[in-house]
């Protein structure tokens, strides 16, 4: 066992840990932290995206030992205040889920996208979410809420609902 | 006059989902419960000699290792039961499971889970549908006596006459092969014995009633003595409609009166649960020199895999649209589904009838091709119409919108498709495709069919707010929301003070599964009818005012056993849609450029909600079309995994969706709402293989449409 000490959403935590434990399985387990999500074995599904040392890390490929010293926000860190993140304002306002179990990693990994790039463009933002599977929206709706946060965090109005048409044009441009 | 039918409300349940407060089944796993760790056979067809849990059971931690002989009724199965909970005698493919190590920890029951030893005696593997109908194959379930699960001619006229003096006739034969559900949240739960005595199961799936049906036959014991509950549903698309984790978590429960929990790991989950059926088409079709199709003739055969679930009704569909949505005189299909020891195959969003359309919609093609008439202008001589007669010679449903559905994707495809655009290079062939589609809405031949709600609206003098109980599943597709708006229209009072009881058997009545496109239209309508009655018994002075409503729609009937007449469904959805994709003609592969999906949804409820269904079928049917090949060798899953089975990304989707709703009313769903989930998979998987052929003048038979199978296509053409 190894003793870590990891501040998660803003909280220290210091914990024994075996050397073999997944990062996702400390939030898990230890934290009770169970809004980041384990939906793939193999690395593949990134519904257990969680932001580390201020990068998007997919926590099922993090040894919790490696995170000692670090600081980690997850889905439950992202409202601040009582007050919604424009992330989670968008896949709400624009109906970026469905079930929403790849939801906590689209937005733990489209917040580590929008804290480098603030204005990404269609593209970008589909190679930021490239590491994230969602198999019931078919991603129009990511990338709406995605483009209704990145507006809103550089203070513009979000497109409104129905220019729905304008995106689809750019699309195939 | 309406103020919410429509509307484009934002989803309650999204709150939880983006805080990440939602629980789902494997959120539930506290501190002190008992884990479960199912011993897979990882085998195709064997006898079991021996099983020897001594070693397993002496490992620090384990509790218990339950074997066949612990379950009281060891059969379960939507249709029929020919599945085990645990195999003891002989194992069928290679997810059947023989044993359940239960520890206090999980390590503790993955660790004993590899002690338990089984001696096996291998026996021949039966992996290929047509060699396991030979009558002298060797038999998969023995006491049955065939191989044949299921087997259903269709006859309508003379096909054999009317192919023998038609002008022109194409033969074809088409394969399709499975697909995985890969809803992103594996089957999980936990189950404990209440302080009623009763045993719960926290979990997911597509139908709380059912699952406590089977469940209690299991045990034998009353079903009020079962409580299913639904946790946050992390996607299911006809993948839960099978007991998975759900039996045995209650047997376990059950056995050790404990708190038990299971989580499975991806791998689990793919070898774990059914998949959509592999189905092959061997078919000829008649036509007129002028295009009018005299005779359709069909011989279909669905890969059951191991066990029954839903192939017989899978195969009734893929029969019935084995003719497409085309009205055609004379019909001769003979379907089949056929036991193998590979993965069972059951429930998937389109049941059959995406199958079916990849060799209906692809034939008429090729139909045309021949008749050298355009293949649009041969639909519309041949499409159902109002009052047309189905191949089980009665006549459609009303309501038949599939000429509307084909004329308004022609109009977006003039104005978003454009034939001229040069291609960036030589090797990079743009082509179009357009195909037609129909998908029975709820259940179909006789199958019970029923939607139960109450509604109850409490206050004084006006009314303050009301609960809703329908045991209807949120699966992600957002039926809450859309009960919740037809309750709020109904009573006239506000969204916010409607109360939804939806995920407890034991609270909330049977509103049926979360499949066939169904929810919206029938627990919408018994949502609708009983709060109108509740509104009533409102006016009426009564205090709570309280109304349950048990909504049936039309009767359908079986296939006569004699002339195969019938009426097989009460209610159907059409579709139309187009494609454009660039094929590389020098690697195979294939890009969806623009995608237009027509869909007549009677009314939409919720349009956001609509225009999410289709995008997300959408991207579900290229991965069908393109992608998602899930591969089986003599019986062994070669793609458990993401890593091996591959999924569209949002890069593979970068494609222009334009979702078309047309609202042409269906007399039986409320505010005219017919269903709609599933038929953006019905028509598309064939519309791209008319767009690679319009590409490349190349025919793809066989589904999915993988680099490799493209680039031979071009090369025979070629050559």
């Amino acid at each position: 066992m190894t003793k870590i000490t990891v501040k998660v959403n803003g909280k220290e935590y210091t914990s024994e840990v075996e050397g073999r434990t997944l990062l996702v399985h400390f939030l898990r387990d230890q934290l009770g932290l169970t809004g980041t999500h384990i939906g793939c074995d193999t690395s593949q599904c990134g519904a257990c995206v969680v932001v580390m040392n201020g990068d998007s890390v997919k926590s099922c490929t993090v040894l919790a030992v490696q995170a000692n010293g670090a600081e980690i926000k997850t889905v439950e860190g992202l409202a601040e205040d009582g007050k919604l993140h424009p992330l989670q304002e968008g896949f709400w306002e624009r109906h970026g889920l469905q079930c929403g179990f790849c939801t906590p990693g689209m937005l733990m990994s489209a917040y580590d996208l929008l804290q480098k790039n603030p204005n990404p463009s269609e593209e970008e933002i589909r190679h930021g979410l490239e590491g994230n599977l969602c198999r019931c929206t078919g991603y129009e709706n990511i990338v709406r809420a995605v483009q209704y946060a990145a507006a809103k965090m550089r203070n513009e109005e979000p497109a409104p609902i129905g220019a729905k048409e304008q995106v689809v044009e750019s699309v195939g441009s | 006059m309406s103020t919410l039918i429509g509307e484009s409300i934002a989803r309650p349940d999204a709150f939880g989902k983006v805080t990440g407060q939602a629980r789902y089944p494997g959120d539930l796993v506290q501190a002190g419960m008992l884990h479960l760790k199912v011993v897979f056979a990882r085998r195709p067809h064997a006898r079991i000699r021996a099983i020897d849990s001594s070693a397993a059971l002496a490992y620090p931690g384990v509790v218990a290792v339950l074997t066949a002989n612990d379950i009281p009724y060891n059969a379960f199965g939507l249709i029929e039961h020919d599945q085990p909970v645990i195999c003891g005698d002989v194992v069928r493919f290679e997810g059947d499971k023989v044993a359940v190590v239960i520890a206090e920890s999980q390590e503790a029951a993955e660790a004993a889970s590899k002690l338990v030893t089984v001696i096996y005696e291998d026996l021949p593997v039966l992996s290929d549908p047509r060699a396991t109908m030979a009558s002298d194959a060797p038999l998969i379930h023995p006491e049955r006596g065939s191989n044949i699960l299921f087997e259903q001619p269709i006859r309508k006229g003379d096909a054999a006459r009317a192919l023998d003096e038609a002008d022109v006739v194409v033969e074809g034969e088409f394969h399709t092969s499975w697909q995985e559900h890969a809803f992103l949240q594996p089957e999980a739960g936990i189950a404990y014995i209440d302080e009623h005595g009763r045993v719960v199961v926290e979990t997911a799936g597509q139908w709380l009633h059912e699952d406590r049906k089977q469940i209690a036959q299991m045990l034998q014991i009353p079903e009020e003595q079962v409580v299913v509950r639904y946790a946050s549903i992390g996607g299911a698309f006809g993948g839960r409609e099978d007991l998975s984790v759900q039996h045995i978590l209650a047997l376990a429960a059950w056995k050790l009166k404990r708190k038990v929990a299971l989580i499975w790991d991806r791998e689990e989950s793919m070898i774990g649960h059914h998949k959509r059926h592999p189905i092959s088409f061997r078919c000829r079709w008649g036509a007129t020199r002028d295009g009018k199709i005299t005779a359709v003739e069909c011989e279909v055969i669905a890969d059951s895999g191991a066990y029954a679930s839903t192939s017989a009704e899978v195969s009734k569909v893929a029969a019935l649209f084995a003719s497409g949505c085309y009205e055609v005189p004379n019909i001769d299909v003979r379907a089949y589904a056929v036991y193998t020891n590979n993965i069972p195959s059951g429930a998937f969003r389109g049941f059959g009838a995406p199958q079916a359309h990849f060799a209906s919609e692809i034939m008429i093609n090729r139909l045309a091709e021949k008749l050298q008439i355009d293949p649009i202008e041969l639909r519309r001589i041949n499409l159902y119409r109002e009052g047309s007669i189905e191949p089980t010679q009665n006549r459609l449903p009303p309501g038949v919108s599939v000429r509307e559905c084909l004329e308004a994707c022609l109009q977006e495809v003039a104005q978003r498709f454009d034939r001229t655009a040069p291609s960036s290079a030589s090797h990079l062939k743009r082509g179009i495709g357009i195909a037609c589609g129909i998908k029975n809405l709820g259940y179909s031949f006789g199958y019970p069919e029923q939607s139960t709600a109450t509604v109850e609206i409490f206050g004084g003098a006006t009314m303050d707010h009301a609960h809703v109980r329908a045991g209807a599943a949120e699966v992600g597709q957002g039926t809450h929301l859309i009960l919740r708006q037809i309750a709020s229209e109904v009573l006239g009072i506000p969204f916010e003070k409607i109360s939804m009881i939806t995920d407890d058997s034991s609270e909330a009545p049977n509103a049926g599964s979360a499949s066939a496109s169904r929810l919206t239209l029938m627990a919408g309508r018994a949502v609708h009818d009983a709060a109108l009655a509740a509104k009533q018994a409102w006016e009426a002075e009564e205090r709570p005012a309280k109304a349950t409503v048990q909504f049936r729609p039309p009767a359908t009937t079986p296939f006569d056993p004699v002339t195969t007449a019938g009426t097989p469904n009460y209610a159907y959805g059409y579709t139309a849609q187009a494609v454009e994709v660039e094929v590389n003609t020098l690697t195979g592969q294939v890009r969806v450029l623009k995608v237009i999906s027509v869909h007549d949804v009677g009314r939409a409820i919720n349009r956001q909600q609509v225009e999410g269904q289709i995008e997300g079928c959408v991207a579900q049917a290229i991965g069908y079309a393109l992608m998602e090949h899930f591969q089986m060798r003599d019986g062994r899953i070669l793609t458990p995994h993401f890593s091996s089975y591959l999924l569209p990304t949002a890069l593979d989707m970068d494609v222009e969706i334009t979702p078309v709703i047309l609202e042409l009313a269906d007399t039986n769903g409320p505010f005219g709402a017919r269903g709609m989930a599933e038929m953006p998979l019905v028509a598309l998987a064939p519309a791209i293989a008319i767009a690679i052929h319009d590409a490349t003048g190349a025919w793809l038979n066989q589904q999915p449409m993988t680099p490799e199978r493209v680039l031979k296509a071009i090369q025979e053409q070629s050559a």
